[in-house]
């Protein structure tokens, strides 16, 4: 399934296949549409300004599970938080050296290679964080993709009251910038049709989420004005897959959200009764072709949604549709608007989280919306495809 | 794309059938001019059932593409296809009067239409077992191609409840007979029967080591004077197949016989026994890369594998572990010759009029200087057959082992149907670095170092320790 989406999105990412599978082409993406200019983020919806920074944080007591010369495991994080702070200059989305390689490692070809570090984000670099007793989202990106490629939701979270920790798992995108400016590769991909990869990614997750949450508080002036009692998870694919083990292994996160990922990590027969949400393309639904929801959606005893969205694939909820005409490349046939794709992801992320760590209700979680009739309540309200 | 995951999900033991069917790239295949099935682009669409037009379409697909589709006498493809068209309906209880061979001329089209018009009048008859019957005649007209390469890939059904990515079906074991010899090449195997990992699953719970001999299976003996038997085949269920299996056992170090009956299911495997490229340092400087598979990044990880190993120390010689690997793609096994020797032809394609394409070493891989041993069994096949006749034909190293499998007709190509299910064949066949066949005959090791019971049983590695010698020499 993650194959398939994956190829539908029209980038290249690498296939957890048996042995000799049909693997899809690694040709160049060629743009077919004239590219745009710079994209620009679309503006946060909720009522704080906007603060971002970087922290790097180095867990000496494992070894990197990919660069086996490295005896430690070190990670970027990226946090969003809100701030009182209104002007100021703008985080950039990616170096001019990281949107190079991201871009060549996915295929893309035919437009400057500096062009993602040219995309206007919305978060104020470095400003003081602001604000009480915040709830704090850890946010995990799908493989092979930096953390930047969430960069819209997560201002959206910070903007809605929430501090976003987001991770870069090291080797496991094609670009990382480390803290002396070293850049990590993808090791990963070297991997990636190994059997029980996709296992072995999420193990390697979990440990990194669990790390920096153990570390938050020493090494961010702002994280007395979180919440510790209130932290939730939500990633995509691979990050998603990510969110369910890192509850899994890890109590302190209390609810989480898979955005269209296939999930790896095994539920006890047991089950697991913490709140989580699949929210899926449109293909991601009951009996559809990912069996791996359908595994977990049974063993799931506590609140639970699973959610389809029509006319999605499997980046609509990360930026890449938004990014999407600075690089040249025209958005799939039938798909919605990207605008429209980011504006659903974050409703219904945020309603999850206020539901889940704020206590509000939410009723779009609990009957079909008809401000968002494109979001299916599973498996009451969508088909099987 | 169903075909993947009917691939991936299809746990390891479709490997041996899956994994020797290396896919050529897109970009690297030329468009199928004139022909009725293309090359697929993209994603499948869903897979709809399998109708005489479908099947119509592969027997034209074979004969316009297929590596000897031109020469080949048809009325073989037809008449397998009526064969099991017939015992099909037999099966159910079904036979239809007219279920005779229609009298085929040698005319291809003229044979096609006549076929079609009994299978016509015979699937009328029979409407609740028809799209089963355009299965199995199809799957017979690719089964008459008698190629290891040459298959019908469609979603055969979900992964087992449970599955997760990673797990394994079946017994949970696997025997000194697997993979190609069950499947592929029955006469490579050799008795006694026994047991050579235990990989979890019913056969752990139940106690089953290494080196256990197994005497019969569901009663059955595994050989009969000494010829492999299709008992062995019940060791390898596959999902839906839930049937118990009884094995009789002899454990020779205590002389106990007992009995145990095994479950097929979805058992949890070692997560790290199943990477790809696995590194060892062993004594000496020798540098050990087991390489389970020729993924598309194979020849990138050994490479990485051995220069971090040669990092701050001087290596002696390198140890490249194949044994059970079925293969994959061509170009990282001429990648990994490449770092071996450059300038040299690791095999040669051939159309059926005896066109040959040289295939080379990759000059641009780094030499790595180092003395080489590579550990080959009955079940390297396909690109692992490519790699290792090179390496004997070339003179880079010395095979150590047993005989590879013999599976390595040529690179299979896919083709899509219009019913979205593939198929995938060689339109050319391989040939050695010396124009020889490999195909059936697979490549003898220069040193014959067989695994026996007692070395399973005692967790010792012969043909590994045979290899250092030679590095060491």
């Amino acid at each position: 399934m993650r194959l398939l989406l994956a190829a539908a999105a029209g980038l290249a990412v690498l296939a957890a296949s048996a042995c000799s599978a049909p693997a899809p082409p690694r040709s160049a993406t060629r743009p077919s549409a004239t590219p745009t200019g710079p994209a620009v983020l679309p503006a946060p919806t909720g009522d704080h300004p906007v603060g971002t920074t970087i922290l790097y944080v180095n867990d000496t007591s494992r070894p990197d599970p990919w660069n086996l010369d490295v005896g430690a495991r070190e990670l970027k994080v990226t946090l969003w938080y809100p701030t009182e702070r209104k002007e100021g200059e703008r985080a950039p989305y990616m170096t001019p050296k990281e949107s190079e390689l991201f871009l060549r490692g996915s295929a893309i070809a035919g437009v400057p290679s500096d062009t993602l570090s040219k995309t206007r984000t919305n978060a104020i670099k470095d400003a003081e964080p602001a604000g009480e007793k915040l709830p704090l989202v850890v946010l995990s990106p799908g493989f092979t993709k930096p953390m930047s490629s969430l960069t819209a939701l997560a201002e959206d979270l910070a903007s809605r009251g929430y501090v976003v920790a987001g991770i870069d798992h090291t080797h496991e995108s094609y670009v990382t910038t480390l803290s002396d400016g070293r850049i990590a590769d993808c090791i990963a991909c070297d991997s990636d049709t190994d059997p029980g990869f996709g296992a072995r990614v999420v193990q390697g997750r979990a440990a990194d989420v669990s790390f920096v949450l153990d570390q938050l508080p020493a090494k961010w002036d702002g994280s007395g004005l979180i919440d510790r009692s209130r932290i939730a998870m939500v990633g995509q694919s691979m990050g998603g897959a990510s969110a369910m083990a890192a509850m899994l292994e890890d109590s302190r996160v209390r609810a989480g959200i898979d955005m269209d990922g296939s999930t790896y990590a095994r539920i006890p027969k047991s089950g697991f009764s913490r709140p989580f949400m699949f929210i899926g393309s449109e293909q991601h639904v009951p009996g559809g072709g990912d069996a791996s929801w359908d595994r977990d959606w049974k063993l799931l005893t506590g609140w639970k949604r699973w959610i389809a969205v029509t006319g999605t694939d499997h980046q609509a909820f990360t930026d890449i549709p938004l990014v999407g005409p600075s690089l040249g490349i025209e958005p799939v046939h039938g798909v919605l608007p990207a605008e429209r794709g980011a504006e659903i992801a974050r409703t219904y992320v945020a309603a999850f989280l206020d539901r889940h760590l704020k206590s509000q209700r939410q009723p779009i979680l609990d009957k079909p919306s008809s401000r968002y009739p494109e979001a299916k309540l599973c498996p009451e309200d969508c088909g099987q495809s | 794309m169903t075909v993947i995951r009917a691939v991936t999900a299809g746990l390891a033991l479709l490997l041996a059938a899956a994994c020797t069917a290396p896919t050529a790239p897109r970009s690297e295949t030329s468009p199928a001019a004139g022909t009725v099935c293309a090359r697929p682009k993209g994603r499948l669409p869903a897979q709809t059932p399998t109708t005489i037009e479908v099947v119509e379409q592969a027997y034209f697909c074979i004969l316009g593409n297929y590596y000897s589709g031109a020469t080949m006498d048809a009325r073989l493809l037809l008449t397998a296809g009526f064969i099991a068209l017939t015992r099909e309906l037999n099966l159910n209880g079904r036979d239809v009067s007219e279920a005779t061979m229609p009298a085929l001329t040698g005319d291809r089209e003229a044979d096609w239409t006549a076929f079609e018009a009994v299978y016509r009048k015979v699937a009328d008859q029979v409407p609740d077992v028809r799209d089963k019957l355009a299965v199995v005649t199809l799957e017979a007209i690719v089964a008459g191609l008698d190629d290891n390469h040459a298959r019908w890939v469609r979603d055969v059904g979900k992964a087992p409840p449970g599955y997760h990515d990673g797990d394994g079906y079946g017994l949970g074991l696997a025997a000194s007979v697997n993979g190609p010899q069950v499947n592929g090449n029955p006469g490579a195997a050799l008795p006694p029967l026994f047991v050579t990992t235990v990989e979890g699953g019913a056969a752990q719970a139940a106690g089953v080591r290494p080196g256990d001999i197994i005497e019969s299976i569901d009663g059955s003996a595994p050989f009969i004077d000494g010829k492999p038997t299709p008992a062995i085949a019940a060791l390898y269920p596959r999902y839906p197949e839930v049937d118990p299996v009884e094995l009789q056992l002899l454990r020779q170090s205590t002389g106990r016989r007992w009995s145990v009956t095994l479950k097929p299911a979805v058992y949890e495997r070692d997560l790290a026994a199943l990477q790809g490229v696995t590194p060892k340092l062993l004594e000496d400087g020798i540098a050990y890369v087991r390489v389970r598979g020729f993924t598309p990044d194979a020849g990138d990880r050994v490479f990485k594998a051995i220069s971090r190993l040669r990092t701050g120390r001087t290596l002696t010689g390198v140890v490249l572990d194949l044994r059970g690997n079925g293969g994959g793609r061509a170009p990282e096994a001429i990648r990994l010759v490449s770092a071996f020797v450059h300038g040299k032809v690791t095999a040669y394609l051939c159309t059926v009029d005896a066109k040959c394409e040289a295939l080379r070493t990759d000059d641009t891989v780094e030499l790595l200087n180092l003395p080489l041993a590579v550990l080959t069994d009955r079940s390297c096949a396909s690109a692992c057959e490519h790699f290792s006749s090179a390496v004997k034909d070339l003179g880079i190293g010395k095979l150590v082992g047993t005989r590879t499998a013999g599976a390595v007709s040529g690179p299979s190509e896919p083709f899509q149907l219009s019913n979205n299910t593939m198929l995938a064949f060689p339109t050319r066949h391989h040939l050695g670095p010396n124009r020889e066949t490999l195909d059936r005959i697979g490549v003898p090791p220069d040193h014959y170092v067989p695994l026996t019971p007692k070395d399973a049983a005692a967790g010792r590695d012969p043909a590994l320790a045979k290899a250092l010698t030679l590095l060491h020499k």
